[in-house]
C-alpha cells in the first residue's frame, strides 16, 4: 500500500452560525459592517491518507462531520484550512437521483444525470444497457420517474453513478433504501471495483456492513479525527467508546 | 482561462439542461409549446384594447415597410421584453431552484442560470418565428433583416444573462433580491417604450427643456435604459424594415458584453461559496 488515492491535508472547514436566518437584506443592513455570527468548526484539522485500491470507511456519531468531508472530497464545500489532493477521477454520491427531472422518463433522466455526472453523450449510449440492467427497472425506463418507488429511484441514481467509472467514489449512507437483493448487488459492486484497483470513501452507520466491506476506516467525532488506519480496531475503538458512554 | 476551458467543457451538460427545461415545461398539457405564445397574445390583446382603442396611443407608421398595425408594433417590442424579464426572473431563481442539486453534486454552477436562457430563448425563438409570419402576412419584406434580427437577439440575450448571473449570487445571500425585482421589473417596462411610442416622451422632453439649467434633457436620461435601445433596434428592423441607427446597435452590443462580463466574473468568485451559503 505505497499509493495514495486521496490525501486530506490537515483540513478545517468552519460554518458560520446566525442567530437569525439571516438571508434578508434588512438584518444585513441592520447589523451594519459587524456580522452577528458565530463560527462553528464542522472540521477541525482532519489529516489522513486513502491508500489506492482500498475500500474506505468513515465512522463517527450523527453531526460529526462525516457528509461535511465528503462534500470537501466533492468539491461542493471549499475548506478554510488545508487541502485535498486526489490521484484520480473522483465521482460523489451523497444523494441518489439528486438532479431528476420528475415528469421526464427514466431514459430521458439517465441521459440528464449522466451529464450532470460528467459523462459525454457517447459514454452514456455506450453503457445504457449496462446501466439499465444493474437497475433493474427495465421495466419502468419509459415511465416518468415520479411513478418510480423510492428504491426504484435509489437504484437507478446509483446505477447512473457508478457506471461514471471513476477511479474513487465517494459515498453517503444512500444505499439504506434499497432491498436486499440490490444491497448485495452494490456489495458485489464494491468488490469488482476493490479489485480493478480502485478506491472507495463510504459513509455508513451500519457497522455490519463496514467491517465487511472496509479494510481501512477513520473515525471522526465532533469534527476531530480520532482514529485511522485498519478497519477492524478503528470500529473496535469506535464501538467501545459508545459502549463507554452508555456505562456512565 | 481555465474558467473558460470549464464552462466550455460542460457545455453538454449546458445543453442537456436546457433540453431538461424545455421537455419537462409543456410535459402533460394539451396545446404543448402553443402555450408560449398563450402570455405574450394575452397581453398584446389587453395592451391593444387599452392603449390603442381607450387611451389612442398611435405610434407612427413603419418607415419604409408602411405598417401600420398597433398590435404588431406592439410584439415587435413587447416579445423582447417579455424574453429579457423571463431571463432575469428565472435566471434569478435557477441556483435556488436546484438547491437540492448544487448542494449534492459538483459542476460548473453557472450552468444553471445559462440554461435558463436557453430554455426561454426557445421559446423566443418560436415566438419570434410566428412574428415573422405575422410580419409577411402583413405585408412587411422582413427577410433582408433576419440576420440582423439574430444578432440583435443573441446581444439581447447576453445582456439579460449578465443580469440573471449577477442576481442568482444575490439572490442565494438576499432572497429579497427576487422581491425587489420584480417590482423593479414592472417598472422598467413602463419606462421603456414598448406600449407606448419614444415619440410621446420626446414631446415631453421638448416642452421641459434643459433640466436644472443644464442641456441634459428629460429624453437623454430616458435613453440611458439599454433596454430603450433594444427594443429601437428591434422595431427598426421588424417593423420599419430598415438599417438600425448604429449608435443603437452598437450601444447594445456594449450593454450586453458589459453585463455578460460583469455577470461572469461576479458569478465565477462566489461560485465556491453558493453551496453553503444555500
Ligand atoms: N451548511 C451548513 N451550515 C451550518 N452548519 C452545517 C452545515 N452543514 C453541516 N453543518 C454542521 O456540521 C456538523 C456536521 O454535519 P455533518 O452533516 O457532516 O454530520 P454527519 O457526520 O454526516 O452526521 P450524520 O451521521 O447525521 O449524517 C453538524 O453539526 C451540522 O450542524
Ligand atoms: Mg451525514
Amino acid at each position: 500500500m505505497s499509493e495514495i488515492a486521496v490525501r486530506v491535508d490537515h483540513v478545517s472547514k468552519k460554518f458560520r452560525l446566525y442567530h437569525e436566518r439571516n438571508q434578508s437584506l434588512k438584518s444585513a443592513i441592520m447589523r451594519g459592517r459587524r456580522s452577528v455570527h458565530e463560527d462553528f468548526w464542522a472540521l477541525k484539522d482532519v489529516n489522513f491518507e486513502v491508500p489506492t485500491g482500498s475500500t474506505f470507511g468513515l465512522i463517527g456519531s450523527n453531526g460529526s462531520g462525516k457528509s461535511t468531508l465528503l462534500k470537501c472530497l466533492a468539491k461542493i464545500y471549499y475548506p478554510e484550512k488545508g487541502s485535498i489532493s486526489y490521484n484520480g477521477k473522483i465521482a460523489a454520491l451523497l444523494e441518489v437521483g439528486s438532479g431528476f427531472h420528475p415528469e421526464l422518463s427514466g431514459r430521458e433522466n439517465i441521459f440528464l444525470n449522466g451529464s450532470i455526472l460528467g459523462m459525454t453523450k457517447k459514454e452514456v449510449t455506450r453503457k445504457f444497457d449496462e446501466i439499465v440492467d444493474f437497475s433493474g427497472v427495465e421495466q419502468f425506463i419509459d415511465q416518468p420517474v415520479k411513478n418510480y418507488s423510492s428504491g426504484m429511484y435509489v437504484r437507478l441514481g446509483f446505477s447512473i453513478a457508478i457506471n461514471v467509472n471513476p477511479d474513487i467514489l465517494v459515498v453517503d449512507e444512500v444505499l439504506a433504501v434499497g432491498d436486499a437483493e440490490f444491497q448485495e448487488k452494490c456489495s458485489q459492486k464494491f468488490v469488482d471495483f476493490k479489485k480493478d484497483g480502485k478506491t472507495v470513501i463510504l459513509v455508513s452507520h451500519a457497522m455490519a456492513a463496514v467491517r465487511e466491506m472496509c479494510d481501512h476506516a477513520a473515525w471522526l467525532s465532533h469534527g476531530e479525527l480520532v482514529a485511522v488506519g485498519e478497519a477492524e480496531p478503528t470500529i473496535q475503538a469506535y464501538l467501545n467508546s459508545l459502549n463507554q458512554g452508555e456505562g456512565l | 482561462m481555465r474558467y473558460l476551458k470549464e464552462v466550455l467543457d460542460s457545455r453538454e451538460l449546458l445543453a442537456n439542461l436546457t433540453l431538461r427545461e424545455i421537455r419537462g415545461q409543456y410535459k402533460r398539457t394539451i396545446f404543448g409549446q402553443l402555450w408560449s405564445l398563450a402570455n405574450p397574445l394575452a397581453s398584446m390583446l389587453v395592451y391593444t384594447i387599452v392603449f390603442r382603442f381607450i387611451l389612442r396611443v398611435s405610434p407612427p407608421a413603419g418607415d419604409p415597410s408602411g405598417l401600420d398595425i398597433f398590435a404588431v408594433w406592439l410584439l415587435c417590442g413587447l416579445l423582447p421584453w417579455t424574453f429579457f424579464a423571463t431571463v432575469v426572473t428565472q435566471g434569478m431563481g435557477s441556483v435556488i431552484a436546484n438547491a437540492g442539486l448544487v448542494q449534492k453534486v459538483y459542476f460548473p454552477r453557472i450552468v444553471l442560470p445559462l440554461s435558463k436562457v436557453g430554455s426561454v430563448g426557445y421559446n423566443w425563438l418560436f415566438e419570434m418565428g410566428v412574428l415573422v409570419v405575422v410580419l409577411v402576412l402583413c405585408g412587411a419584406f422582413v427577410w433582408p433583416w433576419l440576420l440582423l434580427t439574430v444578432v440583435a437577439m443573441f446581444l439581447l440575450a447576453l445582456f439579460a444573462g449578465g443580469l440573471a448571473l449577477m442576481l442568482a449570487v444575490a439572490n442565494v445571500h438576499f432572497r429579497d433580491t427576487q422581491y425587489f425585482v420584480s417590482i423593479v421589473l414592472q417598472i422598467w417596462m413602463y419606462l421603456t417604450p414598448i406600449i407606448y411610442p419614444i415619440s410621446l416622451v420626446e414631446d415631453q422632453s421638448v416642452a421641459y427643456g434643459g433640466l436644472f439649467g443644464t442641456s441634459i434633457t428629460l429624453l437623454d436620461i430616458y435613453r440611458l435604459n439599454p433596454l430603450e435601445r433594444f427594443v429601437a433596434v428591434f422595431r427598426q428592423l421588424l417593423y420599419d424594415n430598415r438599417w438600425p441607427d448604429p449608435t443603437d446597435l452598437l450601444l447594445c452590443a456594449i450593454w450586453a458584453l458589459g453585463a455578460f462580463v460583469i455577470g461572469i466574473a461576479v458569478f465565477r468568485r462566489n461560485e465556491k461559496k453558493l453551496a453553503e451559503a444555500l
